[in-house]
């Protein structure tokens, strides 16, 4: 009697742990995986979303020697929105061709939790961008249209987390007031005698360098007839091609924007921050690397561009691809894996 | 936009808690509490009000001919199983399109599916589920078919249909709060305002205000069951 007792208990432990470690990967595989090991060796989370593409770094013959680079494994994760995730997906291929060790998370939170990540140290490398960046740790620092003056501000307050930014792209997706192509307005200031209905999500409503700006009497001083907020993304195009809103905050490298015949308000007062991608990278795994992980991040911030973006964006909203196959298809076409 | 500390949709990061639930002028004004209660209240009444005149009916005729057994079945399943967030955010789109705006027709209609099932059940149970004794030997008196229905059936069924309307009200005031995150405003503005701005003082707001709300539509019918004459009241 008690055999089958016994082998029943284990079955239910050895289900219950497959499950805790399915569910546990997640957050922190680094850790999770140790266990593991001990309790279900067959269980091994597959983190990595398919990188069938990379998987051959034999043809990263050109550049920086064969010697694949030697140190911690580096974990990247994407904000939880395409664009961030096809970055992120851009960064973590080029350096697993590179020869790094490279874990990409499931794409979680926003900007808060990928500092919070930083700055707890589960996360090694993200990527963002650097006007949002600014906002979320100097929001009182006055906004600059000039990226060279963000940096200054926030390069010193990433060190204090224990991280570093490196050099930011050409690529900028940043904030834009859009409204309809035919819309009687081109630049903001415009719009203070259009008696426009405003749209954006709930984050703008609260940010200086968004509606606070737009209204505020030294800068912009428009006074909207309502405002609506809209969840931030492809909502937003529904609400202004329904005339429900004249004006939406959105991003500049929103594929809708082209293909519904949009048109970006001109920031005459330079309100919008300078929105270069940059990535920011853990101090303790920079100097594992040595100098070999910067430059490999610079030489891949230089060769993105806005249009990269937007090309992007178009493959993963509107023909709704998956983000590693844009990410590799670009890379692979750029000759940099 | 005139007047109110809300009118801007932002509230300052550094109110506690209790300070925006006691401070009067966060209920007043453009985009104050009383605003949202009295937009989530009109909605949620509404829904109500039609749940209520599609549900009851449909469920006493059926149930006192005996007829659609198997529609108690479907409504349970159908009751657990509608996704109102998805129903109200596919509409939402469609909506714009044919130039209805956001509100209130996705977020009515989706709560109407998740108010309808509870109603239609209580109904249908209560009213079948009156003594078949009561029922014959008001027959034998003399009355007539329709009174039977009205002075027998639903006049002891009424309990349970209070019930199911409880369930119901208690179910739309607490999933009503989604309307603010498909362009609407109501209760559900501080929670998406809070998420949104990580401000977990408005988030942790209102989440209270909405608990609250559906607490008190609870309580109010009871106390409504409480007030129906002693012999229906029994009978459950």
């Amino acid at each position: 009697m008690k055999q089958p007792k016994f082998r029943l208990l284990l079955i239910v432990v050895a289900v219950f742990a497959l499950f805790a470690a399915a569910c546990g990967s997640d957050d922190d595989s680094g850790e999770t995986a140790t266990e593991d090991t001990t309790e279900t060796p067959a269980e091994d989370p597959t983190e990595t979303p398919a990188e069938d593409p990379t998987e051959t770094p034999a043809e990263d013959t050109g550049d920086s020697a064969a010697a694949a680079p030697e140190g911690p494994t580096i974990r990247v994760r994407g904000q939880d929105f395409s664009e961030s995730v096809t970055i992120a997906e851009v960064y973590a291929q080029f350096l697993e061709a590179k020869g790094y060790d490279i874990d990409v998370l499931t794409p979680a939170g926003f900007r808060t939790e990928a500092i919070d990540g930083i700055s707890n140290g589960d996360l090694d490398l993200i990527i963002d961008y650097i006007g949002g960046a600014l906002s979320a740790l100097a929001p009182d620092a006055g906004a600059s249209a000039d990226p060279d003056a963000i940096v200054e501000i926030i390069a010193p307050l990433y060190q204090e987390i224990g991280a570093t930014l490196l050099d930011y792209s050409p690529a900028v997706d940043g904030d834009a007031l859009v409204v309809r192509g035919d819309y009687d307005a081109t630049t903001i200031s415009d719009l203070a005698a259009a008696d426009a209905v405003f749209g954006a999500s709930a984050a703008c409503f609260e940010r200086p360098q968004c509606f606070l700006g737009y209204t505020d009497p030294d800068i912009y001083g428009i006074e909207f007839a309502d405002t609506v907020t809209i969840e931030f993304g492809p909502l937003l195009g529904e609400a202004l091609s329904a005339e429900e809103v004249d004006a939406v905050v959105w991003n500049t490298t929103a594929p809708q924007i082209g293909e519904q015949g949009f048109k970006v308000l001109e920031d005459d007062k330079g309100l919008h921050p300078a929105q270069n991608i940059a990535p920011i990278v853990v101090n303790s795994v920079l100097e594992a690397y040595g100098d070999q992980l910067s430059a490999d991040l610079n030489e891949l911030s230089a060769a993105i561009t806005t249009d990269d973006l937007v090309a992007w964006n178009i493959e993963t909203d509107i023909n709704f691809r998956e983000s590693d196959e844009v990410a590799a298809e670009w890379l692979a076409a750029k000759g940099l894996i | 936009m005139i007047g109110g500390v809300l009118a801007q949709a932002a509230v300052p990061r550094d109110v506690g808690v209790f300070e925006f639930l006691f401070g009067a002028e966060y209920w007043t004004g453009a985009g104050g509490i009383l605003t949202s209660l009295w937009d989530t209240v009109v909605l949620c009444g509404a829904v109500m009000i039609v749940a209520t005149l599609v549900a009851v009916p449909l469920a006493t005729v059926l149930a006192h001919h005996g007829r659609g057994e198997l529609s108690v079945t479907w409504m349970v399943t159908l009751s657990r199983a509608v996704p109102t967030f998805a129903i109200a955010g596919l509409l939402v789109p469609l909506s714009l399109r044919r130039g209805w705006g956001f509100e209130p027709w996705p977020i009515f209609i989706a709560l109407l599916l998740l108010a309808i099932p509870p109603i239609y059940l209580n109904t249908y149970t209560g009213v079948r589920g009156v003594d078949r004794g009561v029922v014959d030997a008001a027959r034998a008196m003399g009355l007539e078919e329709r009174n039977v229905l009205f002075q027998i059936e639903v006049a002891l069924a009424t309990s349970v249909m209070l019930v199911g309307i409880r369930v119901a009200a208690v179910q739309v005031v607490a999933t009503e709060p989604i309307r603010a995150f498909l362009g609407g405003d109501g209760l559900g503005r501080y929670v998406r305002d809070g998420l949104g701005q990580n401000n977990d003082n408005l988030l942790l707001a209102g989440a209270i205000l909405v608990a609250g709300l559906a607490a008190l539509t609870g309580a109010v019918f009871g106390l409504l069951r409480r007030a129906l004459p002693p012999g229906v009241r029994r009978i459950r």
